[in-house]
């Protein structure tokens, strides 16, 4: 049906208790709304990305939405995937993200619109109204129109709306008509009364029972059955139906706050200068670039569904090159920072039945963040804290809201540190899972140990700061490129990552040192000479990936799915 | 005591939800009503002579039909008279609801049983009856949130009017029947599967969980412009 | 409706019903056509009517096959269904509200178990699909998915407990599936169930299963019962899929690596034309007209 321009009243606010998910339909196009448990009203297409199913029929988990079909979640206010749980060990692309419509809430109803940019420019006449039970009437919105006019007297008001009209026959007093067209067969009549938040029941009765008669009027000659018109959607985004593609996602951030959260250890906590942060996962880092041109990566220790602030927190290392001394000396509150979208090389798997989070000193940023995304959904999990003393724990403030299930360790010397690393570790059993961050020496700790406790290595995952490997780049191969049809040579002295972009191959990359797994691309055929600190000893042995920044080729080619 | 069931039938889900909510034992006798037509064999119509599950089989009678066996299943088991109350008011209201369930069960009900064997449906009449049933459904319980009531019948709890209604109300999609247009419906379908013991079957999904008593900080939606 | 006589689907052999379910005479649909199947008292003739033309007939599984147009002179076998120890049921038809190929898709996907089928295919928090292969056999013609496993909690009625099971997949035709999964029973062997979709129009089936099982403690009774739970679980979700027809575009959905066997079957669906319950890949129009 042809589609008119402008806000459009979808629901009414008393349609969306917490934990609900409501079916609208707008021109043709059917969306999930939901509200989450922040209050936020979320206007969704009425289709998970993923294999169609519609979201009206899936769960509102109160901060994300989960679909029927295959669990897959998506984070309020941003619809972005955060976690899919056929695959719990591998982060979502990022930039899987449902359809979104804007989102009104003003009047008692939420409204929205097909256009993009468009700002809310509904006036309404001054008073209380309240609103009343919305009727669905099986003729167009032009029909109904005229209708309205003709057997209930209405009068257009146009000012108010396009399909605005004043009625003074539904019952004793004023009441104000809007027109939600569903689809060429359908319109769904919702009234505002006069009168404010006591609504008289018996006005609410005697309008409800007048628009129950006019409706029977319209349909007389009309079927109650649906007009099955073709669905309308938008095709998913073409990097979907591409490998990861580079995007150039740097964001401009404000500081809001900046405090100490330990001894040597700065807190920040930034808000998006326009609208509002994207969705992010549990582990999920962002690199900060600096005015003095470095880039640094720093978790987001949020729980889920945040969307209006990030904290992160920075240890002042005294021999920095000019990261951390600069955000622990110089910034200040309300300086402008310039931040990637978030990317998750720590992904959290969800299908565990007891998650351990270890973690030492300033390590317990992804792992905070981790901790009250288990919490959330009420899966087991223990966050262990190993510090020098109690005032070395950061953002220990924020610990407490997740006790008892955090344990603080402090003030141990290394071969303290170690046994209680094995008596907390324990034997493995099936559904346990382990994530450690924190100095190198200390996850090496956790990894030896667990291995000598049993554990498989792929139930103990890790997040590496440092790549202390020496690079050698004396080697020179040539790569093919499966799907971009290309040969290229890679000469010694040059990385693989550079001969590729020099290309022109997008590819993301953060440190450039082959500890964060950014620019991680598909090995179709070759051997890899890895040279990283990322992959582990499995993916390495399986030699399907590579790390493009640092590793090189065993075999004089590489096909590459790129 | 021995439920002769069929899985796909809403009728039988009745009491299979009651026995759950109740927490009443019983045994599940499977009668393989389509593609097997064992509810016209002999042995079974020597229970039920109109060939028709659920039969409710226990050491002190047999029933059949799902009203009559969620009548003596209450009477017996829920000495609160909670799911079929006593006072004169609420257990009227109740058996009308009672009715509407029988309206729907002859309608829609049966209208979903055809199209789920393959078959074409002869008309749409009984899906234009369940739109005008649950048009009435939808304005009871919208007003019903007004004052502060969940269910059907005005009680702080609910009655055997939400067991007897909630089947073909939540299978009618299967029917063909859209309840886009039903909100309080959707909302109240939501309440019943949070009924402690509430138990599923296939075509119907669970209901999110119910939110935390402590709330998240409150925000306000904003425009996106 | 694509009724031409270019689309491929309608030269394939479809089923209409099984023998045991006709009393006499069925009406059903077939792509859009009302189709009639008589059945002689002794099972002994067996004749299907597109108005008042003869169409041809082939027997197989129980099932009574058809078709429109003038189909191949075999169909597909499943040899495990001839063992003598085997139980052969079917439980079915149910009609359901979607595209064949939808329905196809599904059965051929694991992910869902432990959300749609839960606590008897699969539970939370085991939601992992562990990498299988998917090759498309040129000589046969047809898709085979191995080395599939999935951890499930009551896999069949004769599994007692939670195990990890291990499925084979088989396409052997556009609109029908067969799964092989280790038997409860008996862990050397596989329990075979397949979905033989018949196509009433491009956006309802009926979906007739089919069951080869090794088991001596059941009733067929029993048997269907549960096949017809697991499959009404999937009912609902297939009828709120939208569209309903598959979309054979790449970018009209997001597969991820756990979808390969669906990848696969989009794209086989699209090489063979087929343009009957799908909707075409853009600049592949194949030999579909819908109007
Ligand atoms: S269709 Fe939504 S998760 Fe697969
Ligand atoms: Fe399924």
């Amino acid at each position: 049906m042809a589609e008119l321009s402008g806000w459009f009243p979808v629901a009414a606010s008393h349609d969306l208790p917490l934990r609900h998910v409501f079916q609208a339909k707008l021109f043709d196009r059917e969306m999930a709304i939901w509200r989450a448990d922040d209050g936020n009203v979320n206007v969704w297409e009425n289709r998970c990305l993923h294999r169609g199913v519609r979201l009206s029929i899936g769960v509102n988990e109160g901060l994300e939405l989960k679909c029927q079909y295959h669990g897959w979640r998506y984070a309020n206010k941003t619809a972005g995937c955060i976690y899919i749980p056929a695959h719990p060990a591998n982060a979502p692309a990022r930039q899987i993200t449902n359809r979104t419509y804007p989102a009104v809430e003003r009047f008692g109803l939420v409204w929205t619109t097909l256009e993009k940019d468009l700002s809310f420019d509904v006036v309404w006449p001054d008073g209380d109204w309240s609103v009343l039970r919305a009727i669905p009437v099986h003729a167009g919105p032009d029909a109904v129109a005229a209708a309205l006019c003709k057997v209930l007297g209405a009068v257009p008001r146009p000012d108010i709306h396009a399909f605005a009209y004043a009625l003074s026959t539904l019952c004793e007093a004023p009441v104000l008509a809007l027109l939600q067209p569903q689809d060429s067969g359908k319109t769904v009549i919702r009234c505002l009364l006069s009168g404010g938040a006591q609504m008289e029941r018996r006005l609410a009765v005697q309008a409800n029972a007048t628009l129950t008669r006019f409706r029977n009027i319209v349909e007389a000659d009309a079927s109650l059955e649906p007009v099955e018109s073709e669905p309308v959607f938008e095709p998913v985004a073409s990097e979907l139906a591409e490998p990861p593609a580079a995007s150039p996602d740097a964001m401009t951030v404000r500081v809001e706050r900046k405090w100490q959260v330990a001894e040597g250890i700065t807190g920040l906590t930034v808000v998006p200068t326009t609208g509002n942060l994207p969705a992010f996962q549990p582990g999920a880092h962002i690199d900060v670039t600096l005015p003095t041109g470095v880039k640094r990566q720093y978790s987001i220790t949020d729980g889920p569904g945040t969307w209006k602030s990030w904290t992160i927190a920075v240890k002042n290392e005294p021999n920095s090159r000019g990261g951390s001394r600069f955000i622990a000396e110089t910034l200040r509150q309300g300086d402008l920072l310039s931040v990637s979208e978030p990317r998750n090389n720590f992904p959290l798997r969800r299908d565990a039945a007891e998650t351990l989070l270890i973690a030492g000193g300033i390590g317990v940023t992804p792992l905070l963040a981790m901790a009250r995304a288990l919490a959330a959904v009420r899966s087991g999990f223990r966050l262990h804290v190993f510090a020098r003393s109690e005032t070395h724990v950061p953002l220990a403030d924020q610990l407490d809201g997740l006790l008892p299930a955090v344990t603080l360790h402090l003030a141990l010397d290394p071969a303290q540190v170690a046994q209680r690393l094995a008596e907390v570790i324990g034997p493995h059993a099936p559904g346990r899972q382990i994530y450690a961050c924190g100095p190198g020496g200390m996850t090496q700790s956790v990894l030896a140990i667990a291995e000598e406790l049993g554990w498989p290595e792929e139930a103990v995952h890790f997040e590496n700061f440092n790549n202390d490997h020496v690079i050698d780049t004396s080697s020179a191969f040539a790569v093919d490129l499966a799907r971009s049809a290309l040969s290229i040579d890679v000469p010694a002295g040059q990385s693989l990552l550079s001969v590729l972009r020099a290309h022109g191959v997008e590819l993301p990359s953060a440190c450039e040192r082959g500890a964060c797994g950014t620019c991680r691309a598909e090995v179709i055929e070759g051997t890899p000479d890895h040279q990283d600190a990322y992959l582990s000893r499995g993916e390495r042995a399986s030699n399907r990936h590579i790390i493009t920044c640092v590793s090189r080729s065993r075999t004089p080619r590489l096909v590459l799915d790129l | 005591m021995r439920l002769f069931d069929y899985e796909y039938s809403a009728e039988c889900y009745k009491v299979r939800l009651l026995l759950s909510i109740l927490e009443i034992d019983h045994e599940i006798v499977p009668v393989d009503v389509h593609p097997g037509r064992e509810n016209e064999s002999a042995e079974f119509l020597a229970l039920n002579v109109l060939g028709e599950v659920p039969v409710l089989v226990s050491d002190e009678l047999i029933l059949r039909g799902a009203n009559a066996i969620l009548v003596w299943l209450s009477r017996r088991f829920d000495p609160e008279a909670k799911w079929l109350p006593n006072e004169p008011m609420p257990a009227a209201v109740c058996q009308g609801w009672l009715t509407i369930a029988d309206r729907l069960a002859a309608g829609v009900g049966t209208a979903r049983m055809t199209l789920s064997r393959g078959e074409t449906l002869p008309d749409k009449r009984a899906t234009s009856e369940a739109h005008r049933l649950l048009r009435a459904v939808d304005e009871h319980l919208w007003f019903a949130e007004r004052r502060g009531d969940d269910w059907l019948v005005p009680l702080p709890h609910p009655t055997l009017a939400e067991i007897a209604c909630f089947p073909d109300i939540a299978l009618c999609e299967e029917a063909g029947v859209s309840r886009i247009d039903y909100p309080a419906i959707r909302r109240w379908m939501d309440r019943v599967r949070r009924i402690e013991r509430f138990t599923l079957m296939s075509g119907i999904f669970p209901a999110s969980p119910p939110a935390p008593r402590t709330p998240v900080n409150q925000t306000q939606t904003e425009s996106l412009s | 409706m694509n009724r031409t006589e270019s689309e491929p689907s309608r030269h394939l052999w479809h089923p209409v019903a099984t023998v045991a379910e006709v009393n006499g005479t069925l009406n059903t649909m077939l792509m859009g056509d009302a189709v009639t199947v008589r059945v002689a008292g002794d099972h002994s003739g067996i004749v299907v009517f597109h108005g008042d033309r003869k169409l041809p007939v082939i027997v197989r599984f129980g099932f009574i096959w058809t078709s429109l147009g003038s189909p191949p002179s075999d169909l597909f076998e499943i040899p495990e269904a001839a063992e003598a120890d085997r139980r052969n049921v079917s439980a079915g038809p149910v009609g359901v509200a979607t595209s064949a190929p939808r329905a196809i898709e599904n059965f051929l996907d694991m992910a869902h178990f432990p959300f749609v089928h839960t606590d008897i295919l699969g539970a939370e928090p085991h939601t992992e699909v562990k990498d299988y292969d998917v090759e498309l056999k040129e000589t046969e013609n047809e898709i085979l998915a191995t080395r599939c496993r999935f951890f499930q909690p009551m896999a069949a009625l004769s599994a007692a407990g939670g195990m990890e099971v291990d499925y084979v997949y088989r396409v052997p035709h556009p609109f029908c599936a067969v799964l092989y999964k280790s038997s409860g029973a008996d862990a050397r062997r596989m329990d075979v169930i397949a979905i033989f979709a018949q196509p009433t129009s491009e956006e309802s089936i009926r979906a007739h299963l089919f069951l080869s099982m090794i088991d001596t403690t059941h009733t067929d009774s029993e048997m269907r019962r549960f096949q017809q739970l697991i499959f009404g679980q999937d009912k609902p979700i297939l009828e709120n899929q939208r569209p309903r027809r598959l979309p054979l575009d790449p970018r009209s959905e997001t597969p991820i690596r756990a979808d390969l066997s669906s990848i696969v079957y989009r794209r086989w669906l699209s090489s063979r034309n087929i343009g009957y319950g799908v909707i075409p890949a853009a600049g592949q129009s194949g030999s579909a007209v819908h109007g």
